[in-house]
C-alpha cells in the first residue's frame, strides 16, 4: 500500500513543475527562474513518506518489520541516514565551486513556447526584427520571458538527438555497431570544443569586450545541431537530393542567424561606446563574426555527410 | 572520422609543448612589438601581436611545472600501454 502510494505521489511531481510556467501567462516575477512549486507538493509527499521513515521504501513484509525493529540495526540507520545527510550538506555547499550551477540553472530555465518560437528562429530567422536580448536590472531575462536569449536546453537536446539520428541512418545502412555511436557523440564534442576555444582564443586576440560568456559561446554554437538533425531526417526519407535541399536550407538560416546575433554582441560594444572607431578594428570584428558564422555550414556538412548515402 | 575527444587532448598537449619551448629572444628579433617593450603608449588596442606574445607568455609561465608533471604521466603510460 505504502510504496504503490509514495510511487503516486512521486511521479505526477516532475511532469508539473515544468507544466505550471506555460499555465501562468506572462511575467510573474521574473528574477524566479522556475515556478515555486515545493509547498503545495512537498505536504503531500511528505504525508506519505512519514509512515515510510527515513525515506527507504517501507517494508510490507514481516521478515523486514523484524529486522527493523532490532535496536542495533535501528542504530545503524539512524548513523548511516545522518552520515548520508552530513555528505549531501558538503557536496551542496562545494558544488558550486565545479560547476556554476546557478548559472546553469539559467540556462535551462525554458518553458514549451519558448522552445517552440525559437526552433521556428532557426530555421527561419529572415522576419525577426528585433534581436536585443532584455535586461532586467543588468542581469538578462530567462530564456523563458525573452525569445533572444541564449539556451543550453535546445543544445543539449539537439545533440542527443544528433547521436541517436546518427545511429538511425548508419543503422539504415547496416553500417551500425554500439561503439560508432560513442564516436560519433566524442567527435562531434570533440570539434565543439575545438570551435569554443578557437573562438576564445580569437576574441581575446583582437581584444574584443563582450558580455558573451563561454557558455553563451557554447550555446549558440549548439544551435547548428538542429539543422544537422533536419537535414539527415530529410536525407533518409528523401535521399541525397532531400538532403542537400534542406541542409542548403538550414546553413543559410543559421548563417543569418548567428550573424545577426553575433552583430550585437561584438561588434555593438565598439558602437555603443561612443568612441570613434577606427575602421580597421571595425573590420577585423566584421571578418570575425563572419568567419564564426561561416564555420557553421561548413561543420553541419562535415558531421553528416558521411551519414546520407 | 576518428576525431575522438583523446585525440584533441593529445593536440592539446603537443600545443602546449611546443608553446613552452619557444624561445623569447629569437621572437623579439622577428617581431617589432616584442613583449618586453611594453604595449607602446596608452592605446586602445594592444594590438595583435603584442597580445599573442603575452599569451605565449604566460601560457608558459603558468603552464611550465604542470607540464613536467603531465609529461612523465603521458611518458609513463605511453609507455607501458602504447
Amino acid at each position: 500500500m505504502h510504496p504503490a502510494g509514495l510511487a503516486v505521489a512521486g511521479t505526477p511531481r516532475q511532469p508539473s513543475k515544468r507544466r505550471t510556467p506555460v499555465s501562468q501567462p506572462g511575467m510573474a516575477d521574473p528574477h524566479q527562474l522556475f515556478d515555486d512549486t515545493s509547498s503545495a507538493q512537498s505536504r503531500g509527499y511528505g504525508a506519505q513518506q512519514a509512515p515510510g521513515g527515513l525515506g527507504y521504501p517501507a517494508p510490507s513484509a514481516s521478515p523486514q518489520a523484524a529486522f527493523l525493529a532490532d535496536p542495533v540495526s535501528n542504530m545503524a540507520m539512524a548513523y548511516g541516514s545522518s552520515l548520508a545527510a552530513q555528505g549531501k550538506e558538503l557536496v551542496d555547499k562545494n558544488i558550486d565551486r565545479f560547476i556554476p550551477v546557478t548559472k546553469l540553472k539559467y540556462y535551462f530555465a525554458v518553458d514549451t513556447m519558448y522552445v517552440g518560437k525559437k526552433l521556428g528562429l532557426l530555421f527561419f530567422p529572415y522576419l525577426h526584427q528585433d534581436w536585443e536580448v532584455q535586461y532586467q536590472q543588468d542581469t538578462p531575462v530567462a530564456p523563458r520571458f525573452d525569445i533572444n536569449a541564449p539556451d543550453l536546453y535546445i543544445p543539449a537536446m539537439a545533440f542527443i538527438t544528433y547521436v541517436l539520428v546518427a545511429g538511425l541512418a548508419l543503422g539504415t545502412q547496416d553500417r551500425f555497431s554500439p561503439d560508432l555511436l560513442g564516436l560519433q557523440a566524442s567527435s562531434a564534442l570533440a570539434w565543439l570544443t575545438l570551435e569554443v576555444l578557437a573562438i576564445l582564443l580569437s576574441l581575446y586576440l583582437v581584444t574584443v569586450n563582450t558580455d558573451l560568456t563561454t557558455i553563451d559561446l557554447v550555446a549558440f554554437l549548439g544551435y547548428k545541431y538542429v539543422g544537422m538533425i533536419g537535414g539527415v531526417l530529410m536525407g533518409l526519407l528523401f535521399g541525397k537530393i532531400g538532403y542537400y535541399l534542406v541542409l542548403g536550407w538550414c546553413c543559410v538560416s543559421i548563417f543569418v542567424f548567428m550573424i545577426r546575433t553575433l552583430r550585437l554582441k561584438i561588434l555593438a560594444e565598439a558602437a555603443a561606446e561612443g568612441v570613434p572607431v577606427r575602421g580597421a578594428r571595425n573590420q577585423l570584428r566584421m571578418y570575425l563574426t563572419m568567419a564564426v558564422a561561416a564555420a557553421q555550414p561548413l561543420l553541419m556538412y562535415w558531421l553528416t555527410f558521411h551519414l546520407v548515402r | 572520422m576518428a576525431f575522438t575527444l583523446y585525440s584533441l587532448l593529445q593536440a592539446a598537449l603537443l600545443c602546449v609543448n611546443a608553446i613552452a619551448v619557444l624561445h623569447e629572444e629569437r621572437f623579439h628579433k622577428n617581431l617589432a612589438g616584442g613583449a618586453d617593450q611594453g604595449i607602446g603608449g596608452f592605446r586602445e588596442e594592444p594590438g595583435i601581436k603584442s597580445q599573442l606574445m603575452n599569451l605565449i607568455r604566460s601560457v608558459g609561465t603558468v603552464m611550465r611545472v604542470p607540464l613536467i608533471i603531465i609529461n612523465s604521466i603521458a611518458i609513463v603510460l605511453l609507455l607501458l600501454f602504447g
